[in-house]
């Protein structure tokens, strides 16, 4: 998910020690604006504004602005209420969903329960060939009895139907405009209920978005929020400390000092997922657990978290991200202990065989300093372990071909709030990390995934985790912060899981 | 005139071939390198899914089939629709490309003022502490990356100084430092070329001779120096020139830059086909229609290539 150019980090690291050494500009500790403008920079451009044809994060920045959701997760990591004022399971397979009244599309098209049928049905139409087809794969079908009801029913029980509406897949579009003008020019001209809309864009420079007068959610705090696309960290973030945007994305962690004094300053989330060494679990030594055991305990994250994270992230105490349903409390942060990692390594059977990281550069953050720094915690335990670096677009197709070699990097997100939609969706049968099959472990996810007993589902999940730590088809690392640089005028508050929002729920300008 | 139209004949076949070499060799390099399919799906998109999108998108037919309809319409003008942006990739390009002129042509111009007067100045007044500091600055220029260049000015003149925006396209204030980091290179070659090249003729016999019957040592730099060393600085030149508007990645990418060069890296690394071929058949085509140029304006520079 997580989209950084790879350039960024090389980048940023020189340049900005020369900054430090700079005075700060701008207005002494401005903490409140009269702008009625917000400029966001981020670290890529977007390339499309069909919601249903990106889930890149630059994209979904955007369009998560543009069109509402029948629900809407919040920075606190709850569910609240979108297009759809209540929902309520009816049965076991049965969602009933109440929606709001007088919601007009930009266009001034009303919004009513035949855009939400259409929109959701459109996702997995063969014909609309969308790149969100996966997102409903539970849904029966959909009906919408009366402009203000949509039942949805799905196949089994589906407990985190809502949860799933409130992600990329779940946006609303109008279905007569949408219908009348065509996919492209609805692309072009994207028409939704939120509380921006389009004024215009010029690729790779800027896209003017105005704030929706009548939006169901209160007028936005400004009058038009622009976003720009600065690829590079350094100009980004002296774009930022010389007053020329309001907001930064992508703010890599060892420029959190800088950024956070005088007039800026850092806001983070802890990311709603973690960063993990994918595990070909197919391979010698690989598929042997007592290796992987040795091979997660060789490594000393606290070092990590320390030096290459600048303290922006913590240790994972399992496969369930810590925010998520289910996490659970008790269990302590995953240890180091590299003597117990040297007994199992020689309990193994270990005979030397090469474990390769095939890392990116900037495909997630820090991700080839923490490949050379695990490889070396791995060669002290004697484990012939070693880096090499390959492309992003190599790793998209090793992805997909299942193809790697050891371990790779990995940033699951939670797309849902709950490990179903983090381990079960990824490492789950069929699923794009599958290279690892426990019977147990895939009877009780298939289970929690269809269960609408919350208790059943706990007991799970627990279990699920014991089996995981034992097994490591993930070698988890860290769930870091994801940082963005702000004006201390700015009131804002990010979602963890990248959702970047301007309503009135989560940001306002300071004025005097 | 039979003359003049082999000339142009030999030169414009040569042209035809060349470009249509540079996409052949794009075309068959892009399909060598991967598949645009997994970066357009989300991560967890089964197998199905993706053959599926391959086929809507004609990258599951033989290759040759697929070239076959790339040659075809590329003849016709048409380069197919941007897998990344989904719109037809001439219209994706010809959005890009003002920004990239509006850069290019100011590092050029800017380049070519400041480089050919300082290089003919170092050249008259070698071994001056004039020469030495246009030379260590031309040395610099050559020698540091763009990248630094740039970052360079960013942080001294935008952030420091607080003078000029760190980045994106605007008015003229936009303008200055990319063009200036652009144009560094450029700049520093044609100045340190244009030094060595007058230096050369201002040995030559006939400057002896101007000199000896009594020409103002003005008349002899303007006149018998300069266009006598003008062969050489026009090569350079013209070669920089295309340079400046197809290449100018690293600027663009420092200065958030909306021009072409990005949009080709960025088109690679997405695998948007369509949007690459794109953009290297117009920046070869314009680095041959440059090197014609040249072709002709050494003609009238020099009799003895004009073609008889």
């Amino acid at each position: 998910m997580a989209q950084i150019t790879r350039r960024e980090w090389l980048t940023g690291a020189a340049a900005l020690g020369a900054a430090a050494a700079l005075p700060a500009v701008g207005p002494a500790a401005a903490q409140t604006t009269q702008k009625r403008e917000l400029v966001v920079a981020q670290g890529g451009d977007i390339s499309k504004f069909d919601p249903h044809f990106s889930t890149a994060s630059n994209d979904i920045r955007i369009s998560f602005n543009i069109f509402d959701n029948l629900t809407s997760r919040h920075p606190d990591g709850k569910l609240y209420p979108g297009l759809a004022t209540e929902w309520k399971l009816q049965g076991q397979t049965t969602w009933a969903f109440k929606l709001r009244q007088g919601v007009k599309f930009h266009n001034g098209d009303p919004f009513t329960s035949a855009d939400a049928k259409a929109s959701l049905e459109r996702t997995y139409d063969p014909n609309a060939k969308t790149m969100v087809a996966t997102v409903y794969t539970t849904v029966d079908r959909i009906e919408a009895p009366d402009p203000l009801t949509l039942l949805i029913h799905t196949k089994k029980p589906d407990p985190l139907l809502p949860a799933r509406l409130g992600f990329y897949g779940g946006q609303i579009v109008p279905k007569n405009y949408l219908a009348s003008v065509g996919a492209d020019a609805f692309n072009a001209r994207p028409v939704g209920t939120g509380p921006v809309r389009f004024v215009s864009w010029v690729k790779d420079d800027r896209l003017v978005l105005e704030a929706s007068p009548d939006y169901w959610g209160g007028r936005i705090d400004v009058d038009r929020v622009v976003f720009r696309s600065i690829p590079e960290t350094a100009p980004r973030i002296a774009s930022l400390l010389k007053g020329e945007v309001d907001v930064i994305t992508q703010l890599p962690p060892d420029h959190y000092e800088r950024v956070n004094s005088g007039p800026t300053q850092v806001r983070g989330a802890l990311y709603a997922g973690l960063y993990v060494l994918g595990v070909n679990s197919k391979r010698p030594p690989l598929d042997n657990p007592l290796v992987k055991q040795a091979l997660s305990l060789a490594i000393d994250r606290e070092l990590i978290v320390k030096e290459l994270w600048r303290g922006r992230g913590i240790i994972p105490s399992s496969p369930i991200a810590k925010g998520d349903n289910h996490w659970d409390a008790s269990l302590p942060p995953l240890p180091y202990n590299a003597s117990e990692a040297r007994e199992r390594l020689k309990k193994s059977g270990y005979k030397g065989e090469e474990v390769v990281i095939e890392t990116t550069v900037g495909y997630t953050a820090n991700d080839k300093p923490m490949s050379e720094a695990i490889v070396a915690m791995w060669r002290d335990i004697g484990v012939n372990a070693k880096v090499e670096v390959v492309e992003y677009s190599v790793r998209a197709q090793k992805n997909r071909d299942k193809s790697f070699k050891g371990m790779w990097w990995s940033d699951p997100t939670s797309t849902l709030g709950d490990p179903d939609g983090m381990m079960w969706r990824l490492l789950g049968p069929g699923g794009p990390q599958d290279y690892w099959r426990h019977a147990r472990w895939d009877e009780l996810g298939d289970k929690a995934r269809f269960s609408v007993d919350e208790k059943f589902r706990a007991e799970a999940y627990k279990e699920m985790t014991k089996i995981f730590l034992e097994h490591n088809p993930w070698i988890i690392v860290i769930q870091p912060y994801e940082d963005y640089g702000v004006q201390r005028y700015v009131d804002w508050v990010p979602n963890p899981n990248q959702q970047f929002e301007v309503r009135r729920f989560n940001f306002r300008m300071r004025r005097t | 005139m039979r003359g003049l139209l082999g000339f142009f004949g030999t030169r414009l076949v040569r042209a035809v071939v060349a470009v249509w070499l540079v996409s052949t060799v794009v075309f068959v390099v892009m399909r060598l390198s991967g598949d645009p399919v997994p970066l357009l799906l989300p991560p967890d998109a089964p197998h199905s899914e993706i053959l599926r999108v391959r086929k809507d998108l004609g990258l599951d037919r033989p290759i040759g089939v697929q070239y076959a309809v790339f040659l075809g319409n590329t003849l016709r003008g048409d380069f197919g629709r941007s897998i990344h942006f989904r719109e037809p990739a001439v219209t994706v390009v010809r959005g890009y490309l003002p920004a990239s002129l509006e850069l290019g042509l100011t590092a050029f111009a800017l380049a070519v003022v400041a480089a050919v007067p300082i290089g003919l100045l170092s050249a008259v007044r070698r071994n001056t502490a004039l020469d030495h500091a246009a030379m260590g600055f031309a040395l610099i220029g050559q020698s540091a990356p763009t990248f630094f260049i740039g970052i360079l000015f960013i942080l001294i003149v935008s952030l420091g100084l607080g003078l000029l925006p760190t980045g994106g396209r605007g008015d003229w204030r936009h303008l200055v430092l990319p063009a200036l980091t652009l144009g560094a290179f450029a700049m520093a070659s044609i100045a340190r070329l244009t030094r060595s090249a007058v230096l050369e003729v201002l040995r030559a016999d006939y400057i002896r001779t101007a000199r000896a019957k009594g020409l103002a040592e003005r008349l002899v730099v303007a006149k018998h120096t300069l266009k006598n060393a003008a062969l050489p600085i026009v090569t350079i030149t013209g070669l920089q020139f295309g340079t400046l508007l197809g290449g100018a990645v690293v600027t663009e990418t420092v200065f958030a830059w909306p021009g072409i060069g990005r949009l080709a890296v960025q088109s690679i690394y997405n695998r948007d086909y369509p949007v690459v071929q794109c953009t290297v058949f117009l920046s070869a085509l314009m680095f041959i229609a440059i090197n014609l140029a040249i072709d002709v304006v050494y003609g009238f520079l020099d009799p003895r290539i004009r073609p008889r």
